[in-house]
Protein backbone atom coordinates (compact mmCIF):
# COMPACT_ATOMS: atom_id res chain seq x y z
CA UNK A 1 0.00 0.00 0.00
CA UNK A 2 1.00 3.38 -0.89
CA UNK A 3 -1.23 5.31 1.30
CA UNK A 4 1.10 6.31 4.07
CA UNK A 5 3.88 8.04 1.82
CA UNK A 6 0.97 9.73 -0.01
CA UNK A 7 0.17 11.15 3.21
CA UNK A 8 3.80 12.51 3.89
CA UNK A 9 4.49 13.68 0.82
CA UNK A 10 1.41 16.29 1.38
CA UNK A 11 3.06 17.06 4.81
CA UNK A 12 -0.14 15.98 6.73
CA UNK A 13 -0.03 14.45 10.14
CA UNK A 14 -1.20 10.92 10.73
CA UNK A 15 -5.06 10.95 10.95
CA UNK A 16 -6.75 10.57 14.62
CA UNK A 17 -9.45 8.12 13.50
CA UNK A 18 -9.81 6.47 9.53
CA UNK A 19 -13.23 6.62 8.13
CA UNK A 20 -14.18 3.96 4.90
CA UNK A 21 -16.80 4.11 2.68
CA UNK A 22 -16.32 1.55 0.28
CA UNK A 23 -18.24 0.01 -2.77
CA UNK A 24 -15.88 -2.22 -4.22
CA UNK A 25 -15.84 -5.21 -0.96
CA UNK A 26 -12.64 -6.22 -2.47
CA UNK A 27 -10.57 -3.92 -1.15
CA UNK A 28 -12.73 -3.15 1.97
CA UNK A 29 -10.75 -5.40 4.35
CA UNK A 30 -7.11 -4.11 3.25
CA UNK A 31 -7.91 -0.99 3.72
CA UNK A 32 -8.99 -1.71 7.08
CA UNK A 33 -5.72 -3.72 7.92
CA UNK A 34 -3.88 -0.78 6.63
CA UNK A 35 -5.68 1.93 8.68
CA UNK A 36 -5.84 -0.59 12.41
CA UNK A 37 -2.32 -2.24 11.63
CA UNK A 38 0.30 0.47 10.14
CA UNK A 39 -1.17 3.78 11.25
CA UNK A 40 -3.02 2.18 14.53
CA UNK A 41 -5.91 4.49 14.46
CA UNK A 42 -9.51 3.96 15.30
CA UNK A 43 -11.02 2.76 12.22
CA UNK A 44 -14.70 2.69 10.72
CA UNK A 45 -16.31 1.47 7.77
CA UNK A 46 -19.16 3.82 7.33
CA UNK A 47 -22.95 2.16 7.15
CA UNK A 48 -26.25 2.92 6.71
CA UNK A 49 -27.26 3.13 10.00
CA UNK A 50 -24.09 5.48 11.17
CA UNK A 51 -25.87 7.98 9.15
CA UNK A 52 -29.57 7.18 10.88
CA UNK A 53 -31.38 4.82 9.03
CA UNK A 54 -34.91 6.64 9.31
CA UNK A 55 -33.25 9.20 7.09
CA UNK A 56 -33.23 6.72 4.25
CA UNK A 57 -36.59 6.05 2.73
CA UNK A 58 -34.27 2.72 0.17
CA UNK A 59 -35.99 -0.64 -0.01
CA UNK A 60 -33.12 -2.02 2.27
CA UNK A 61 -30.45 0.89 3.57
CA UNK A 62 -27.45 -1.92 3.07
CA UNK A 63 -27.97 -2.15 -0.38
CA UNK A 64 -27.84 1.06 -0.76
CA UNK A 65 -23.81 2.17 -1.78
CA UNK A 66 -22.37 4.07 0.81
CA UNK A 67 -21.02 6.72 -1.81
CA UNK A 68 -24.44 7.63 -2.54
CA UNK A 69 -25.73 8.41 0.75
CA UNK A 70 -22.79 10.35 1.32
CA UNK A 71 -23.07 12.09 -1.33
CA UNK A 72 -26.64 13.04 -0.90
CA UNK A 73 -25.83 14.08 3.04
CA UNK A 74 -23.10 15.99 2.06
CA UNK A 75 -25.37 18.07 -0.76
CA UNK A 76 -28.24 18.36 2.19
CA UNK A 77 -25.64 19.78 4.44
CA UNK A 78 -24.81 22.86 2.22
CA UNK A 79 -28.10 23.33 0.81
CA UNK A 80 -30.38 22.52 3.74
CA UNK A 81 -33.03 22.14 0.73
CA UNK A 82 -34.12 19.55 -1.66
CA UNK A 83 -31.18 18.79 -3.62
CA UNK A 84 -30.56 16.45 -6.55
CA UNK A 85 -26.69 15.38 -6.42
CA UNK A 86 -25.21 14.17 -9.99
CA UNK A 87 -21.53 11.92 -9.29
CA UNK A 88 -20.42 11.63 -12.65
CA UNK A 89 -17.94 8.73 -12.19
CA UNK A 90 -17.15 5.34 -13.49
CA UNK A 91 -21.08 5.38 -13.05
CA UNK A 92 -23.37 8.61 -13.53
CA UNK A 93 -25.20 8.27 -10.00
CA UNK A 94 -28.83 10.77 -9.33
CA UNK A 95 -29.76 11.00 -5.90
CA UNK A 96 -32.75 12.92 -4.48
CA UNK A 97 -32.58 14.54 -0.93
CA UNK A 98 -35.64 15.75 0.61
CA UNK A 99 -36.02 19.68 1.72
CA UNK A 100 -36.36 17.51 5.66
CA UNK A 101 -33.21 16.18 4.88
CA UNK A 102 -34.50 12.58 4.03
CA UNK A 103 -32.86 10.38 1.64
CA UNK A 104 -35.54 8.81 -0.80
CA UNK A 105 -33.32 6.82 -3.39
CA UNK A 106 -32.03 8.02 -7.14
CA UNK A 107 -31.13 6.62 -10.62
CA UNK A 108 -27.30 4.75 -12.10
CA UNK A 109 -26.16 4.95 -15.50
CA UNK A 110 -23.19 4.06 -17.04
CA UNK A 111 -20.51 6.69 -16.70
CA UNK A 112 -18.96 8.80 -19.33
CA UNK A 113 -16.18 7.29 -19.46
CA UNK A 114 -17.20 3.35 -19.43
CA UNK A 115 -19.79 4.42 -22.18
CA UNK A 116 -17.36 5.88 -24.42
CA UNK A 117 -14.77 2.89 -23.78
CA UNK A 118 -17.29 0.59 -24.92
CA UNK A 119 -18.06 2.48 -28.05
CA UNK A 120 -14.39 2.59 -28.96
CA UNK A 121 -13.79 -1.33 -28.44
CA UNK A 122 -17.13 -2.41 -29.62
CA UNK A 123 -17.64 -0.45 -32.96
CA UNK A 124 -15.10 -1.68 -35.68
CA UNK A 125 -15.05 1.56 -37.66
CA UNK A 126 -14.51 4.09 -34.32
CA UNK A 127 -12.02 5.32 -32.60
CA UNK A 128 -11.41 7.47 -29.39
CA UNK A 129 -11.25 11.05 -29.71
CA UNK A 130 -9.89 13.41 -27.08
CA UNK A 131 -12.99 14.69 -25.06
CA UNK A 132 -13.39 18.01 -25.82
CA UNK A 133 -16.65 19.83 -26.81
CA UNK A 134 -16.76 21.20 -30.14
CA UNK A 135 -18.25 24.50 -31.36
CA UNK A 136 -21.25 22.58 -33.35
CA UNK A 137 -23.69 20.06 -31.69
CA UNK A 138 -24.35 18.57 -35.98
CA UNK A 139 -20.92 16.79 -36.37
CA UNK A 140 -19.45 17.28 -40.03
CA UNK A 141 -16.95 14.40 -39.75
CA UNK A 142 -16.67 11.72 -37.35
CA UNK A 143 -14.20 13.20 -34.64
CA UNK A 144 -16.81 15.63 -33.91
CA UNK A 145 -19.77 13.62 -34.21
CA UNK A 146 -18.43 11.39 -31.41
CA UNK A 147 -17.40 14.59 -29.04
CA UNK A 148 -20.82 15.99 -29.47
CA UNK A 149 -22.59 12.41 -28.99
CA UNK A 150 -20.07 11.43 -25.85
CA UNK A 151 -19.90 14.87 -24.07
CA UNK A 152 -23.61 16.53 -25.34
CA UNK A 153 -24.79 13.34 -24.63
CA UNK A 154 -24.24 12.70 -21.50
CA UNK A 155 -24.95 16.55 -20.44
CA UNK A 156 -28.92 15.73 -22.36
CA UNK A 157 -28.63 12.66 -20.28
CA UNK A 158 -27.96 14.72 -16.76
CA UNK A 159 -30.38 17.28 -17.88
CA UNK A 160 -33.12 15.56 -18.68
CA UNK A 161 -32.71 12.94 -15.26
CA UNK A 162 -33.07 15.91 -13.45
CA UNK A 163 -36.06 17.40 -15.21
CA UNK A 164 -37.78 13.88 -14.69
CA UNK A 165 -36.46 13.92 -10.95
CA UNK A 166 -38.13 17.47 -10.67
CA UNK A 167 -41.13 16.85 -12.18
CA UNK A 168 -41.81 13.34 -10.38
CA UNK A 169 -40.75 15.57 -6.84
CA UNK A 170 -42.83 18.44 -7.98
CA UNK A 171 -39.96 20.16 -6.51
CA UNK A 172 -37.43 22.57 -8.38
CA UNK A 173 -34.50 21.19 -6.68
CA UNK A 174 -30.98 22.63 -6.40
CA UNK A 175 -29.04 20.49 -8.49
CA UNK A 176 -24.80 19.82 -7.59
CA UNK A 177 -22.96 17.87 -9.50
CA UNK A 178 -19.45 16.17 -8.12
CA UNK A 179 -17.34 13.60 -9.49
CA UNK A 180 -14.58 13.03 -11.56
CA UNK A 181 -16.14 14.22 -15.01
CA UNK A 182 -17.84 17.09 -13.25
CA UNK A 183 -16.28 20.20 -14.56
CA UNK A 184 -16.25 18.82 -18.02
CA UNK A 185 -20.16 18.32 -18.20
CA UNK A 186 -21.05 21.22 -16.15
CA UNK A 187 -20.60 23.77 -18.59
CA UNK A 188 -22.97 21.77 -21.38
CA UNK A 189 -25.59 21.34 -19.42
CA UNK A 190 -28.75 23.15 -18.27
CA UNK A 191 -29.93 22.09 -15.16
CA UNK A 192 -26.60 21.68 -12.71
CA UNK A 193 -26.31 24.84 -10.29
CA UNK A 194 -23.16 23.98 -8.94
CA UNK A 195 -19.77 21.60 -9.18
CA UNK A 196 -18.68 20.67 -5.64
CA UNK A 197 -15.24 18.84 -6.55
CA UNK A 198 -14.99 16.51 -2.70
CA UNK A 199 -18.39 16.06 -2.14
CA UNK A 200 -17.99 12.42 -1.33
CA UNK A 201 -15.60 13.01 1.02
CA UNK A 202 -17.26 15.65 2.79
CA UNK A 203 -20.11 13.22 2.97
CA UNK A 204 -18.04 10.67 5.04
CA UNK A 205 -16.35 13.20 7.32
CA UNK A 206 -20.40 14.25 8.03
CA UNK A 207 -21.46 10.73 8.60
CA UNK A 208 -18.47 9.84 10.79
CA UNK A 209 -19.21 12.81 13.28
CA UNK A 210 -22.82 11.64 13.70
CA UNK A 211 -21.03 8.11 14.61
CA UNK A 212 -19.18 9.98 16.97
CA UNK A 213 -22.27 11.64 18.32
CA UNK A 214 -23.95 9.01 18.36
CA UNK A 215 -20.92 6.63 19.96
CA UNK A 216 -20.48 9.46 22.61
CA UNK A 217 -24.26 9.41 23.86
CA UNK A 218 -24.71 5.97 24.25
CA UNK A 219 -21.04 6.13 26.12
CA UNK A 220 -22.40 8.88 28.20
CA UNK A 221 -25.83 6.77 28.98
CA UNK A 222 -24.18 3.61 30.07
CA UNK A 223 -21.77 5.26 32.45
CA UNK B 1 -44.81 -12.63 -64.50
CA UNK B 2 -43.48 -10.03 -61.72
CA UNK B 3 -39.59 -8.87 -61.29
CA UNK B 4 -37.36 -10.67 -58.96
CA UNK B 5 -36.93 -10.22 -55.54
CA UNK B 6 -34.53 -7.58 -53.70
CA UNK B 7 -32.25 -8.75 -50.63
CA UNK B 8 -30.64 -6.47 -48.40
CA UNK B 9 -28.13 -6.97 -46.26
CA UNK B 10 -27.13 -4.30 -43.13
CA UNK B 11 -24.03 -5.80 -41.23
CA UNK B 12 -23.96 -3.49 -38.03
CA UNK B 13 -21.38 -3.81 -35.21
CA UNK B 14 -23.25 -6.85 -33.16
CA UNK B 15 -25.86 -7.76 -35.46
CA UNK B 16 -26.55 -8.35 -39.48
CA UNK B 17 -30.28 -7.71 -40.49
CA UNK B 18 -31.22 -9.38 -43.98
CA UNK B 19 -34.52 -8.44 -45.83
CA UNK B 20 -36.06 -9.70 -49.07
CA UNK B 21 -38.39 -7.12 -50.68
CA UNK B 22 -41.33 -8.11 -53.25
CA UNK B 23 -41.16 -5.14 -55.61
CA UNK B 24 -41.16 -2.37 -52.63
CA UNK B 25 -42.93 -4.73 -50.06
CA UNK B 26 -40.53 -6.07 -47.08
CA UNK B 27 -41.59 -9.91 -47.55
CA UNK B 28 -39.31 -11.51 -44.65
CA UNK B 29 -36.68 -10.09 -42.80
CA UNK B 30 -34.11 -11.90 -40.44
CA UNK B 31 -31.36 -10.93 -37.81
CA UNK B 32 -28.10 -12.72 -37.82
CA UNK B 33 -25.01 -12.22 -35.32
CA UNK B 34 -21.95 -10.70 -36.85
CA UNK B 35 -18.90 -12.54 -36.39
CA UNK B 36 -16.09 -12.06 -39.20
CA UNK B 37 -14.98 -15.20 -37.90
CA UNK B 38 -17.55 -17.09 -39.74
CA UNK B 39 -16.38 -18.28 -43.64
CA UNK B 40 -19.42 -17.48 -46.56
CA UNK B 41 -20.15 -21.14 -46.39
CA UNK B 42 -21.07 -21.13 -43.07
CA UNK B 43 -23.27 -17.65 -43.76
CA UNK B 44 -24.62 -19.63 -47.22
CA UNK B 45 -25.99 -22.68 -45.54
CA UNK B 46 -28.17 -20.11 -43.44
CA UNK B 47 -29.25 -18.10 -45.71
CA UNK B 48 -29.80 -20.64 -48.34
CA UNK B 49 -32.24 -22.14 -45.48
CA UNK B 50 -33.71 -19.16 -44.28
CA UNK B 51 -34.68 -18.27 -48.04
CA UNK B 52 -36.10 -21.89 -48.78
CA UNK B 53 -38.22 -22.11 -45.96
CA UNK B 54 -40.15 -18.87 -46.17
CA UNK B 55 -40.43 -20.05 -49.96
CA UNK B 56 -38.65 -17.12 -50.85
CA UNK B 57 -38.40 -17.06 -55.38
CA UNK B 58 -34.80 -16.37 -56.67
CA UNK B 59 -33.40 -12.91 -55.68
CA UNK B 60 -32.33 -11.18 -58.80
CA UNK B 61 -30.20 -8.53 -56.80
CA UNK B 62 -28.60 -7.59 -53.64
CA UNK B 63 -27.48 -4.75 -51.39
CA UNK B 64 -25.18 -4.36 -48.75
CA UNK B 65 -24.32 -1.86 -46.02
CA UNK B 66 -21.30 -3.07 -43.58
CA UNK B 67 -20.23 -1.09 -40.67
CA UNK B 68 -17.64 -3.61 -40.01
CA UNK B 69 -15.05 -3.77 -43.24
CA UNK B 70 -14.10 -7.40 -42.02
CA UNK B 71 -17.59 -8.66 -43.54
CA UNK B 72 -17.14 -7.29 -46.41
CA UNK B 73 -15.22 -10.35 -48.48
CA UNK B 74 -17.59 -12.95 -46.65
CA UNK B 75 -20.69 -11.01 -47.91
CA UNK B 76 -19.29 -10.56 -50.80
CA UNK B 77 -18.66 -14.49 -51.70
CA UNK B 78 -21.93 -15.15 -50.02
CA UNK B 79 -23.84 -13.53 -52.37
CA UNK B 80 -21.89 -14.79 -55.39
CA UNK B 81 -22.79 -17.81 -54.07
CA UNK B 82 -26.50 -17.63 -53.21
CA UNK B 83 -27.47 -15.14 -55.09
CA UNK B 84 -25.39 -15.62 -58.04
CA UNK B 85 -24.13 -12.09 -58.17
CA UNK B 86 -22.10 -9.50 -57.04
CA UNK B 87 -23.70 -7.35 -54.38
CA UNK B 88 -23.61 -3.85 -54.94
CA UNK B 89 -21.64 -2.51 -51.78
CA UNK B 90 -23.04 1.29 -50.50
CA UNK B 91 -19.65 3.58 -50.09
CA UNK B 92 -17.94 5.28 -52.72
CA UNK B 93 -19.19 5.36 -56.21
CA UNK B 94 -22.65 4.59 -55.40
CA UNK B 95 -25.35 6.74 -56.37
CA UNK B 96 -27.05 8.33 -53.53
CA UNK B 97 -28.73 10.89 -54.95
CA UNK B 98 -28.43 12.85 -51.83
CA UNK B 99 -25.86 15.77 -51.79
CA UNK B 100 -23.53 14.76 -48.53
CA UNK B 101 -21.87 18.19 -46.54
CA UNK B 102 -19.79 16.07 -44.41
CA UNK B 103 -16.30 17.46 -44.43
CA UNK B 104 -15.05 13.85 -45.87
CA UNK B 105 -18.22 11.94 -47.38
CA UNK B 106 -16.55 8.72 -47.64
CA UNK B 107 -16.43 8.53 -43.84
CA UNK B 108 -19.99 8.82 -43.19
CA UNK B 109 -20.67 5.10 -42.21
CA UNK B 110 -23.28 3.13 -45.21
CA UNK B 111 -25.76 2.56 -43.35
CA UNK B 112 -25.97 6.28 -42.28
CA UNK B 113 -26.38 6.95 -45.63
CA UNK B 114 -28.74 4.16 -46.19
CA UNK B 115 -30.75 5.18 -43.53
CA UNK B 116 -30.67 9.06 -44.50
CA UNK B 117 -32.32 8.23 -48.11
CA UNK B 118 -35.16 5.97 -46.83
CA UNK B 119 -36.26 8.66 -43.92
CA UNK B 120 -36.06 11.29 -46.47
CA UNK B 121 -38.39 9.34 -49.24
CA UNK B 122 -40.86 9.10 -46.58
CA UNK B 123 -40.43 12.60 -45.23
CA UNK B 124 -39.69 14.94 -48.06
CA UNK B 125 -38.72 17.68 -45.36
CA UNK B 126 -36.22 18.16 -42.97
CA UNK B 127 -35.46 15.12 -40.72
CA UNK B 128 -33.40 13.70 -37.77
CA UNK B 129 -32.56 9.60 -38.31
CA UNK B 130 -31.63 8.18 -35.04
CA UNK B 131 -30.56 4.61 -35.03
CA UNK B 132 -30.61 2.94 -31.31
CA UNK B 133 -27.86 -0.04 -32.16
CA UNK B 134 -24.65 -0.65 -30.73
CA UNK B 135 -23.82 2.85 -31.09
CA UNK B 136 -26.49 5.66 -30.90
CA UNK B 137 -26.41 7.53 -34.34
CA UNK B 138 -28.34 10.62 -35.06
CA UNK B 139 -28.33 11.66 -38.58
CA UNK B 140 -29.71 15.42 -40.19
CA UNK B 141 -31.00 15.59 -43.47
CA UNK B 142 -32.23 19.23 -44.36
CA UNK B 143 -35.00 20.04 -46.30
CA UNK B 144 -33.45 19.72 -49.66
CA UNK B 145 -32.55 16.56 -49.18
CA UNK B 146 -28.99 17.13 -48.00
CA UNK B 147 -27.12 14.91 -45.68
CA UNK B 148 -25.88 17.67 -43.22
CA UNK B 149 -23.97 15.49 -40.56
CA UNK B 150 -24.46 14.28 -37.34
CA UNK B 151 -23.76 12.86 -34.01
CA UNK B 152 -22.75 9.39 -32.83
CA UNK B 153 -23.13 8.27 -28.99
CA UNK B 154 -22.46 5.05 -27.21
CA UNK B 155 -25.78 2.56 -27.94
CA UNK B 156 -27.82 1.44 -24.57
CA UNK B 157 -26.72 -2.32 -24.51
CA UNK B 158 -22.73 -1.64 -24.66
CA UNK B 159 -22.91 1.12 -22.50
CA UNK B 160 -25.20 -1.17 -20.12
CA UNK B 161 -22.86 -3.74 -20.34
CA UNK B 162 -20.08 -1.91 -19.53
CA UNK B 163 -22.02 -0.36 -15.93
CA UNK B 164 -21.98 -4.27 -15.10
CA UNK B 165 -18.17 -5.16 -16.04
CA UNK B 166 -16.89 -1.60 -14.88
CA UNK B 167 -18.91 -1.83 -11.32
CA UNK B 168 -17.95 -4.01 -8.51
CA UNK B 169 -21.45 -4.00 -6.80
CA UNK B 170 -23.97 -3.88 -10.04
CA UNK B 171 -25.31 -6.38 -11.48
CA UNK B 172 -27.05 -6.93 -14.94
CA UNK B 173 -30.99 -6.28 -15.15
CA UNK B 174 -33.72 -6.39 -17.23
CA UNK B 175 -33.93 -3.68 -19.83
CA UNK B 176 -37.58 -2.25 -19.00
CA UNK B 177 -39.15 1.20 -17.84
CA UNK B 178 -39.53 1.27 -13.90
CA UNK B 179 -42.02 3.02 -12.74
CA UNK B 180 -40.80 6.24 -11.06
CA UNK B 181 -37.89 7.80 -11.76
CA UNK B 182 -36.25 7.79 -8.18
CA UNK B 183 -35.59 3.91 -7.92
CA UNK B 184 -35.62 3.08 -4.06
CA UNK B 185 -33.26 -0.22 -4.44
CA UNK B 186 -30.54 -1.13 -7.04
CA UNK B 187 -32.99 -2.75 -9.93
CA UNK B 188 -35.05 -0.21 -10.41
CA UNK B 189 -32.39 2.67 -10.15
CA UNK B 190 -30.07 1.21 -12.44
CA UNK B 191 -33.38 0.26 -15.18
CA UNK B 192 -34.00 4.03 -14.12
CA UNK B 193 -30.65 5.81 -15.45
CA UNK B 194 -30.61 3.38 -18.22
CA UNK B 195 -33.94 3.72 -20.07
CA UNK B 196 -34.93 7.09 -18.98
CA UNK B 197 -31.38 8.01 -19.20
CA UNK B 198 -31.27 7.05 -22.52
CA UNK B 199 -34.47 8.63 -23.77
CA UNK B 200 -32.63 12.20 -22.19
CA UNK B 201 -29.74 11.47 -24.38
CA UNK B 202 -31.90 11.25 -27.32
CA UNK B 203 -34.20 13.89 -26.56
CA UNK B 204 -31.43 16.32 -25.32
CA UNK B 205 -29.45 15.47 -28.63
CA UNK B 206 -32.74 16.19 -30.81
CA UNK B 207 -33.47 19.44 -29.40
CA UNK B 208 -29.89 20.20 -29.50
CA UNK B 209 -29.81 20.01 -33.13
CA UNK B 210 -33.11 21.21 -33.92
CA UNK B 211 -32.10 24.28 -31.98
CA UNK B 212 -28.77 24.68 -34.06
CA UNK B 213 -30.63 24.27 -36.72
CA UNK B 214 -32.94 26.54 -36.53
CA UNK B 215 -35.73 24.79 -37.22
CA UNK B 216 -38.17 21.45 -36.40
CA UNK B 217 -37.36 18.44 -38.06
CA UNK B 218 -39.60 15.01 -38.43
CA UNK B 219 -37.85 12.31 -36.04
CA UNK B 220 -37.60 8.62 -37.46
CA UNK B 221 -36.06 5.87 -34.95
CA UNK B 222 -34.50 2.81 -35.87
CA UNK B 223 -32.37 -0.01 -34.20
CA UNK B 224 -32.49 -2.66 -31.67
CA UNK B 225 -34.16 -0.10 -28.58
CA UNK B 226 -35.91 1.96 -30.92
CA UNK B 227 -38.95 0.08 -29.47
CA UNK B 228 -37.73 0.60 -25.83
CA UNK B 229 -36.97 4.38 -26.21
CA UNK B 230 -39.51 6.06 -28.26
CA UNK B 231 -42.89 5.13 -26.25
CA UNK B 232 -41.08 7.52 -23.37
CA UNK B 233 -39.24 9.99 -25.82
CA UNK B 234 -40.73 13.69 -26.58
CA UNK B 235 -39.55 14.08 -29.77
CA UNK B 236 -39.37 10.98 -31.61
CA UNK B 237 -42.67 11.03 -34.12
CA UNK B 238 -42.15 7.74 -35.78
CA UNK B 239 -40.23 3.96 -35.26
CA UNK B 240 -39.77 2.36 -38.44
CA UNK B 241 -37.55 -1.00 -37.30
CA UNK B 242 -36.73 -1.67 -40.83
CA UNK B 243 -35.57 1.72 -42.50
CA UNK B 244 -32.22 1.00 -42.66
CA UNK B 245 -33.58 -2.47 -45.09
CA UNK B 246 -36.12 -0.08 -46.92
CA UNK B 247 -32.89 2.19 -47.87
CA UNK B 248 -30.81 -0.13 -49.18
CA UNK B 249 -33.49 -1.06 -51.82
CA UNK B 250 -34.30 2.41 -52.49
CA UNK B 251 -30.36 2.63 -53.23
CA UNK B 252 -30.40 -0.13 -55.57
CA UNK B 253 -33.16 0.94 -57.15
CA UNK B 254 -31.21 4.75 -57.99
CA UNK B 255 -28.39 2.90 -59.33
CA UNK B 256 -29.76 0.00 -61.58
CA UNK B 257 -32.33 3.36 -63.26
CA UNK B 258 -29.52 5.04 -63.51
CA UNK B 259 -26.75 2.78 -64.17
Amino acid sequence: MFLTPLLETRGSSVPEAVAICSVVPAVTQTLVEWATRILGVETAVLGPDDAGVERIRYDDPWQLGMDRLANALAAYARTRAATIVVDCGTATKFEFVDSEGTYHGGAIAPGLGIAGDALFARAARLYRVPLVAPARVIGRNTVHALQVGLLHGHAAMIDGMVARIQSETGVASRVIATGGFARLLAPLCRRVHEVVDFLTLDGIRLIFEQRQEKKNKSNELSK
Amino acid sequence: MSAPWFLGIDVSNTQTALGVFDGDVLRHHWTLQTDPARTADEYGVLLRSLLERAGCPPIGAVAVASSVPAMLPIVDALCRDVVGCPPLVVGPGVRTGMPILYDKPQEVGADRIVNAIAAYARTHGTTIVVDLSTATIFDFISARGEYVGGVIAPGLGIASDALFERTARLYRVELRRPKHVIGRNTVHAIQSGLVYGYVALVDGIVERMQQEAGEQARVLATGTYAELVAPESDTIDEVDPFLTLKGLRLLYERNKEKG
